[in-house]
C-alpha cells in the first residue's frame, strides 16, 4: 500500500481537480444556455436548412455541464472517504458524460462546416425562400430582412446576387427592383432614402457588401463556444479522470 | 469646268447641310452604379459631351433631341440600313422589336433633350438607364431587352421638326447581359472540413477511447486480479499495487489433522487474525517458540 503522505496528497490533488472541474462543468453549461437562447436570433437560417446540429450540440453541451457539476461534487466526496466502490461509481459516471460531452463538440464542429464552410447553402437558401409565401419563407424573409438592415448588407456574397441568379423574389415582384428594399439605406421614420438611387445601384444609397461574412462569424462564435470550451473542458477532465484512476488503484 | 466644280460644290453645300456626321463618342456602361448591368437593362453614361461642337444645324440644343439605338445582334446592321429612310424613327416599334417572326432586334427611344445632357455632366443626369420603362407597348418606349442578349447602343442627334438624323456617336462594345441562373444548380452539398472539426474530433475518439481502455485495466486489476494475489508468498511483495497482503497460510508439515494455527509469536497482532487460526484451548502441535531459528523462519 502506498506510503500515508502519498496518498494524501493524491487525495488533495485530486480534490482540487475536481472542485476545478466543478466550476469548468458550471461554466461549460452557462456556455451552452447563451448559445441555445441564441441571441442573434439567426437560428431559422440554420433551422429551415435542417442542419441545427450546433444547437443540439448546445442542448446536450447544457446537460452535460451539469453533470460534470454534480459528479465531481460527489467525486470529492469519494475522494474523501476513500472507500473503492464511490470512485468506481465516480469514474464510470464521469466517462459517461465525457462521451456525451465528446458527441456534442464533434456534432457541432462538423454541423458549423456543413453550414458556413462556403456561402453556397446560405446564398441558395436566400433566393429560395425569401419572398416565398409558407411558413419557411417568412421565417428566412424576417431574418435575412433584420439583417440586412442591422448589418447593412445585401445577399450573401454582394448586391449582385439577387441579379445574377433567379429567385423566389424576382418571380413574385418582377424585375423593377432588382433587390430587396431592405437593401438600401433608410431614415429614421423607415422610409428608403432614395428608391431610385437604390434602384440602380448608387452605393451611397444603398448596402453593396455582402451578409454571408457576418452570418458566418455569428455561427462560428456559437460553436466555438460549444466545441473549442468543450473540448478544452474534456482534455481537462481526462487528465483529472487518470489521476482519479491511479487513485482508485491505490484505494482499498 | 468651273461651273461644274461650282455645281458640285452647291450641291455637297446642301447635302452637307442634312449630312449625318459621326461624333467622336463611344457610349459606355457607367463603371460605379451596382445595377449597371441587370438581365434586360443597362445603365449608360449620358451623351454629354458629344454632340456640343456640331453647327450648322436646324434646331437649337433646346430643341433638338437625343434619340437611342439599342440593337441586338442582327440589329445593328438592320439600323445601318434603315437610318437612311426618312421615316427611321417608326421603323421599329418597340413590342415588336425582338418578338415578330422576322424581328429587326433594335428599337428606338427618346432620350431627352440635347440640353438635358450639359456638358461637362451634371449630377442629376450623369446615367441614362435602358429598360427603365419595363415591357411597356408605346412605339417608342424604353423597353427592357431580351434576358441575356449581347446589346450595343448608339446616340442619335434628331431634329424634332423634321425628324431628320443630325448626328450619331458610333456603336458601343457588345453589352452581355446576365441571363438568370437558376439558384438549384448552386451546389450545396460538400462544403470542405475545417481544420478545428479535424482536430477535435480526432483528438477527443483518441482520448474516450484511452479512456475506456484505461478503465478497464484499472477496473480488471483491482476487482478480478486482487483476490488471486493472496496465495502469491509473502516475498513477492507488488509493492503497494495490490490490496493489502495478508500473512500468508501453508502447511509446510504433512500433519493428520492439519488444523490452522497462528503462531503464538504474533498473537497479539489480532490484524492479521481470523477466528479459525487462533490457538485454541487444547495444546496442538505448537512450535516452541523459544527456538530462535523457528521463530525466525515463520516471520519470514
Amino acid at each position: 500500500m502506498a506510503s500515508g503522505g502519498g496518498m494524501t496528497w493524491l487525495m488533495i490533488i485530486l480534490i482540487i481537480c475536481n472542485a476545478f472541474a466543478s466550476a469548468a462543468g458550471l461554466a461549460l453549461f452557462a456556455l451552452a444556455i447563451w448559445v441555445a437562447v441564441d441571441g442573434y436570433r439567426l437560428y431559422p437560417i440554420s433551422g429551415v436548412s435542417g442542419k441545427d446540429d450546433i444547437f443540439a450540440g448546445a442542448w446536450i453541451a447544457i446537460f452535460t455541464g451539469f453533470a460534470y457539476f454534480c459528479t465531481t461534487i460527489f467525486g470529492i466526496y469519494a475522494a474523501l472517504k476513500k472507500r473503492r466502490s464511490l470512485m468506481l461509481a465516480y469514474l464510470i459516471i464521469m466517462f459517461i458524460i465525457f462521451i456525451f460531452e465528446c458527441a456534442s463538440c464533434i456534432t457541432a464542429a462538423t454541423n458549423r462546416d456543413y453550414l458556413v464552410g462556403n456561402s453556397n447553402l446560405v446564398k441558395k437558401q436566400m433566393l429560395r425562400y425569401y419572398a416565398e409565401n409558407s411558413d419557411k419563407g417568412a421565417q428566412i424573409t424576417n431574418t435575412w430582412n433584420r439583417v440586412m438592415q442591422d448589418v447593412q448588407c445585401c445577399g450573401a456574397d454582394s448586391a449582385l446576387d439577387w441579379i445574377e441568379y433567379n429567385s423566389t423574389f424576382r418571380q413574385t415582384y418582377g424585375t423593377t427592383y432588382p433587390w430587396p428594399l431592405n437593401c438600401c439605406k433608410r431614415l429614421s421614420s423607415f422610409e428608403v432614402a432614395d428608391p431610385e438611387g437604390c434602384k440602380i445601384g448608387q452605393s451611397s444609397t444603398m448596402f453593396t457588401t455582402g451578409c454571408f461574412n457576418y452570418i458566418e462569424s455569428v455561427f462560428s462564435r456559437y460553436t466555438w463556444a460549444v466545441s473549442w470550451y468543450g473540448f478544452s473542458v474534456q482534455m481537462f477532465v481526462f487528465f483529472l479522470l487518470l489521476i482519479a484512476m491511479v487513485y482508485y488503484t491505490q484505494l482499498g | 469646268m468651273e461651273a461644274y466644280i461650282v455645281l458640285c460644290f452647291i450641291s455637297m453645300l446642301s447635302v452637307g447641310i442634312q449630312a449625318q456626321s459621326t461624333v467622336n463618342c463611344t457610349p459606355v456602361v457607367t463603371p460605379d452604379l451596382a445595377a449597371r448591368i441587370t438581365t434586360n437593362s443597362v445603365i449608360l453614361n449620358p451623351p454629354s459631351c458629344c454632340f456640343g461642337s456640331l453647327t450648322g444645324l436646324n434646331c437649337t440644343s433646346d430643341k433638338c433631341e437625343v434619340w437611342l439605338v439599342a440593337a441586338v445582334d442582327t440589329g445593328v446592321n438592320n439600323f445601318n440600313t434603315d437610318k437612311t429612310s426618312t421615316d427611321f424613327l417608326s421603323k421599329s416599334p418597340y413590342p415588336s422589336a425582338f418578338s415578330n417572326s422576322n424581328p429587326k432586334n433594335y428599337f428606338l427611344t427618346k432620350a431627352g433633350l440635347q440640353n438635358d445632357f450639359p456638358c461637362p455632366s451634371s449630377s442629376t443626369a450623369s446615367y441614362f438607364r435602358v429598360g427603365a420603362d419595363g415591357n411597356c407597348i408605346t412605339t417608342s418606349c424604353n423597353g427592357v431587352l431580351p434576358q441575356g442578349s449581347t446589346a450595343s447602343f448608339k446616340y442619335l442627334l434628331v431634329d424634332p421638326a423634321s425628324k431628320t438624323l443630325l448626328a450619331e456617336t458610333k456603336w458601343s462594345d457588345n453589352i452581355t447581359l446576365y441571363t438568370s441562373k437558376d439558384p438549384g444548380s448552386i451546389s450545396d452539398s460538400f462544403a470542405g472540413r475545417s481544420g478545428a472539426m479535424v482536430v477535435i474530433t480526432a483528438i477527443l475518439s483518441v482520448a474516450m477511447a484511452l479512456l475506456l481502455l484505461l478503465l478497464i485495466i484499472a477496473v480488471a486489476l483491482c476487482c478480478c486480479g486482487g483476490e488471486g494475489k493472496e496465495q502469491r508468498p509473502a516475498s513477492q511483495r507488488l509493492g503497494s499495487v495490490m490490496g493489502s497482503f495478508r500473512i500468508p497460510r501453508y502447511d509446510t508439515h504433512h500433519l493428520k489433522d492439519p488444523a490452522p494455527y497462528d503462531n503464538p509469536a504474533y498473537e497479539r497482532e489480532r490484524k492479521y487474525t481470523t477466528a479459525d487460526t487462533l490457538p485454541k484451548s487444547s495444546a496442538t502441535t505448537a512450535v516452541n517458540p523459544a527456538s530462535q531459528d523457528d521463530i525466525k523462519m515463520q516471520k519470514m
